[in-house]
């Protein structure tokens, strides 16, 4: 019954993948054909939407207790949720003002980008968002191989984007940060996710490094969940600056 | 000696030190490498800077548990750092009494601080032409009073939220001690900095740093960025924590129309500094930027817009000042029944217009931008806005008069501050409006008149209540009493001259004194009405002192005050003072409302046994 549990939970997780995948593919060929944004931003919010829902459990946030004894381990679950949620709503603000920022200063032109890197990294980051529920769910039932190795995947997946991003793109780019708004713009705003990113790197290493000592199981997870959520919350952050940085609009000139 | 370095300020900073000077170094050796001129100063003290504020961190010993779970160690649930005794304020403690107490000291250290620079400057002003300071000594004490007064607000209202929202609501601590710990430590290291300004040459924007002018002030200008940014960061983390705490850790019974109205204001205030902060924090890192690396979001000449930095930084500045005086009206309604002997007149419309104020906060930013150049058509909408404000206001002092009238008002020291404060506030959100109004506030903007009314809200809705609640809540802290006569004398000196100070600087901002000048031309006859401010400002200082002196003295020979000497029916106040750690050994239940003074027969909380007596009920 639980194999059973396990299974469809993961081909859940799949599916969920598969229709990101889509939706990225959608919203790119639509950037390259037609290019209306109101589109782009529709399929950016219904990615979210699928993220926040099944990635990253939000419905957890409004379960009843079971155990209402405050020193208990389920209470004090519950209470780190809400305030990784907290804090994640405050980092929302921080993304939220440089994406406005964009919009202020950009409007309806975009950097002079590679578009299909572009492509090339957003799609390594929806895998390894793919890796890290997996890893969860693994966590969730028990199993610790896979748990590592998904984690594991997911790490690698994470530092390739860091590369993409920083290694690749930055030099790629045609201008440096200062010399003109796009780029101001372009270097800030990849900069902030990236710096993310990277904290979310770390946190993922940690908790391989503990996986590995075997200090986690299938009832106290913690820390594999928030470092999880807090993963897919950069993630979902990525599906709106990509647009923003890639797609919407014409290149200033 | 050694006993002086176990002290973990002290440590933190020599950490600090360390850090700062390894973090220009190694800005300097990458330079060296990557074959860039070796020295640059501006981003060598900014890179030095921030590796400090982490090495203080390490140093001070807030990191340690986190390191530890990091690396596999086990960490328990609750500890005890049992340093007693002073030395456990000037290190690491879990205590939430404790830290509350840290951030107390702290914000009276910084508002001391920040008062000395206002004298300063407020005696160069007594005379026209300049006495003795230089422009740039005139700006950097001008601009370093606001924000260093902000950031000492910011901390006191941690204090009383930290010291108090835990007892107030039954919980053994906050929900994450040790995130509170390390809030608590980051606020340290980011007052250092912002203070180290002055060393570096100092900055002349006023607390608002607005480019394109703070996008060329010395490098002091980074250090204040660095210095809020790091503060900022330290309020988003507090707030977060007092959020969790009131949601999960509530006693039972304690629905959330039967919480103290301080609470509520808590909530309000938190969820403004949760959020809102991010902004000021980005609008000051992209000048960071800008003036690093070249970045031009500011700069007109790379196509940037001057005008976004406003809407960024006020969008977070505007709702701070709710989050200045939320706490302190709280803190009004929530003692004024105990003085009155009366219910809180309207408890429920005052526990929602805590929130309502925070809510209309997120709304109303573009008042500050009326003169920007701003789009025109937002004018009105912010005008509309921000005049919504006063309708939640209004239902505080409508609930205010409420409770007074023809209450049993005893006069004590924490009455007395209440009602100025309800006074000053009331001055304060009377000239609010004009300012508001588009077509006075072109008059009246970046006048004395400002300078007028947002001292007026500030000592009504944060420093007098601020001083009503230590002398109210400092029996629970010490177990002593403050001395009722010194404390007095304090109010009799501080409140009729702050009083004569705003009036007098509304109205030279009437006739026309711009706001933040060095220099007036005496021409302007208002040389007599600076000399008045001069003296008023002098007083209050003095008021400020003798409550130092009040402080140093009863700490060792107060009134021994253990019991409920205000009569209370908050439940810290039906324990023994000091509070023991870990609050309440014996739990409670909330079966009443909160504020049925004079009430035949109504209780509020229930204690399994009587606490003071051990025998049960």
């Amino acid at each position: 019954m639980e194999h059973q549990n396990k299974s469809s939970a993961l081909q859940l997780g799949l599916l969920v993948f598969c229709s990101l995948a889509v939706l990225t593919a959608v919203e790119f060929v639509l950037a390259i054909t037609i290019n209306i944004w109101q589109f782009l931003i529709l399929i950016a919010l219904i990615k979210a939407g699928l993220v926040v829902y099944y990635y990253m459990h939000i419905s957890r946030l409004f379960e009843a207790d079971v155990d209402t004894n405050h020193e208990s381990y389920a209470y004090k679950l519950s209470t780190n949720r809400i305030g990784l949620w907290l804090f994640l709503l405050s980092d929302l603000f921080i993304f939220g003002g440089l994406l406005l920022s964009r919009i202020n200063l950009l409007g309806l032109t975009r950097p002079e980008l590679g578009q299909l890197l572009g492509l090339a990294v957003t799609s390594i980051l929806l895998i390894s968002s793919f890796f890290a529920n997996r890893a969860e769910i693994s966590m969730e039932y028990g199993d610790r191989r896979q748990f590592l190795t998904c984690i594991s995947a997911t790490i690698v997946l994470g530092i390739l984007f860091l590369v993409g991003v920083v290694g690749v793109e930055w030099r790629l780019a045609p201008f440096g940060p200062g010399d003109n708004i796009e780029s101001a713009v372009f270097f800030v705003m990849t900069g902030f996710h990236a710096f993310h990113v990277l904290t979310g790197v770390v946190f993922l290493v940690i908790v391989l490094r503990n996986g590995i000592h075997g200090h986690y199981s299938a009832e106290k997870h913690w820390a594999v969940e928030a470092s999880v959520v807090y993963w897919h919350f950069v993630d979902l952050v990525w599906f709106f600056f990509y647009p923003a940085l890639y797609l919407i609009g014409t290149i200033a000139q | 000696m050694r006993k002086f370095f176990s002290i973990g300020l002290v440590r933190g900073l020599i950490w600090q030190m360390v850090g700062t000077a390894l973090g220009i170094g190694i800005l300097t050796g990458i330079r060296l490498l990557i074959g860039l001129p070796v020295w640059k100063a501006e981003s060598a003290f900014v890179f030095g800077a921030l590796l400090g504020a982490i090495f203080f961190l390490y140093g001070v010993g807030v990191l340690d548990d986190w390191i530890k779970v990091a690396s596999g160690k086990e960490i328990p649930e609750h500890i005890e750092k049992s340093t007693l005794g002073w030395r456990r304020y000037f290190g690491v403690s879990l205590d939430h009494k404790v830290i509350g107490i840290q951030y107390l000291t702290l914000a009276l250290v910084l508002m001391a601080v920040g008062g000395t620079f206002a004298l300063i400057f407020r005696s160069e002003l007594t005379e026209t032409g300049m006495q003795f300071l230089t422009l740039m000594e005139y700006n950097t004490l001008m601009s370093l009073h606001g924000m260093v007064m902000i950031v000492g607000i910011l901390i006191g209202i941690a204090a009383f939220m930290n010291y108090l929202v835990p007892m107030l609501i039954g919980a053994r601590d906050m929900a994450f001690p040790r995130l509170n710990a390390f809030a608590f430590w980051l606020a340290v290291p980011a007052g250092i900095i912002l203070l180290s300004s002055m060393a570096l040459g100092g900055f002349d924007t006023g607390w608002t740093g607005y480019p394109p002018l703070s996008a060329r002030a010395p490098i002091g200008m980074q250090m204040f960025f660095l210095g809020v940014s790091l503060a900022g960061f330290s309020t988003i983390l507090g707030s977060l924590n007092i959020i969790v705490t009131v949601i999960r850790l509530r006693a039972p019974g304690m629905i959330p129309f039967r919480m103290p109205i301080f609470i509520w204001a808590s909530i309000a205030t938190s969820i403004i500094s949760l959020t809102a902060t991010q902004l000021i924090g980005l609008s000051f890192q992209m000048v960071m930027f800008q003036r690093l690396f070249g970045m031009g979001f500011f700069d007109p000449g790379k196509g940037g817009n001057p005008i976004l930095f406003q809407h960024l930084f006020w969008f977070y500045s505007h709702p701070a000042v709710y989050v200045f005086v939320l706490p302190g009206l709280g803190l009004i309604s929530e003692m004024l029944p105990v003085f009155a002997r009366k219910p809180l007149f309207g408890y429920k419309w005052v526990a929602i217009s805590s929130i309502a104020i925070a809510l209309i906060g997120f709304l109303v930013w573009g008042h500050h931008m009326f003169a920007s150049g701003m789009a025109e058509y937002l004018r009105v909408p912010f005008m509309y806005s921000t005049l919504l404000v006063a309708v939640p206001t209004g239902v505080k002092f409508f609930s205010w008069l409420g409770t007074l009238w023809r209450g049993k008002i005893t006069y004590e020291t924490p009455m007395l501050f209440l009602l100025a404060g309800i006074v000053v506030f009331l001055f304060g959100g009377l000239t609010g409006p004009p300012n508001a109004t588009v077509s006075t506030d072109l008059h009246l903007t970046d006048t004395y008149f400002i300078v007028g009314h947002f001292h007026d809200t500030m000592f009504g809705g944060y420093v007098f209540p601020f001083f009503a609640g230590i002398y109210y809540w400092f029996p629970k802290m010490t177990g002593r009493r403050l001395n009722e006569k010194l404390g007095k004398l304090q109010f009799w000196l501080m409140a009729p001259a702050f009083i004569v100070l705003s009036l007098v600087m509304m109205k030279v901002g009437m006739l026309g004194m711009r706001r933040r000048i060095a220099d007036y031309d005496p021409a302007l006859q208002f040389v007599d009405e600076n000399q008045i401010m001069t003296i008023a400002a002098f007083l209050i200082a003095l008021g400020v002192l003798i409550f130092f002196i009040n402080v140093y003295w009863s700490i060792q020979k107060g009134d021994v005050a253990t019991g409920n000497i205000w009569n209370s029916r908050s439940p810290e106040w039906q324990v023994p003072s000091p509070m023991p750690v870990h609050n309440y050994k014996i739990p409670f239940v909330v079966v009443g409302e909160p504020y049925d003074y004079g009430l035949p027969g109504s209780v509020y909380v229930k204690f399994q046994e009587d606490p003071l007596h051990g025998t049960s009920k």
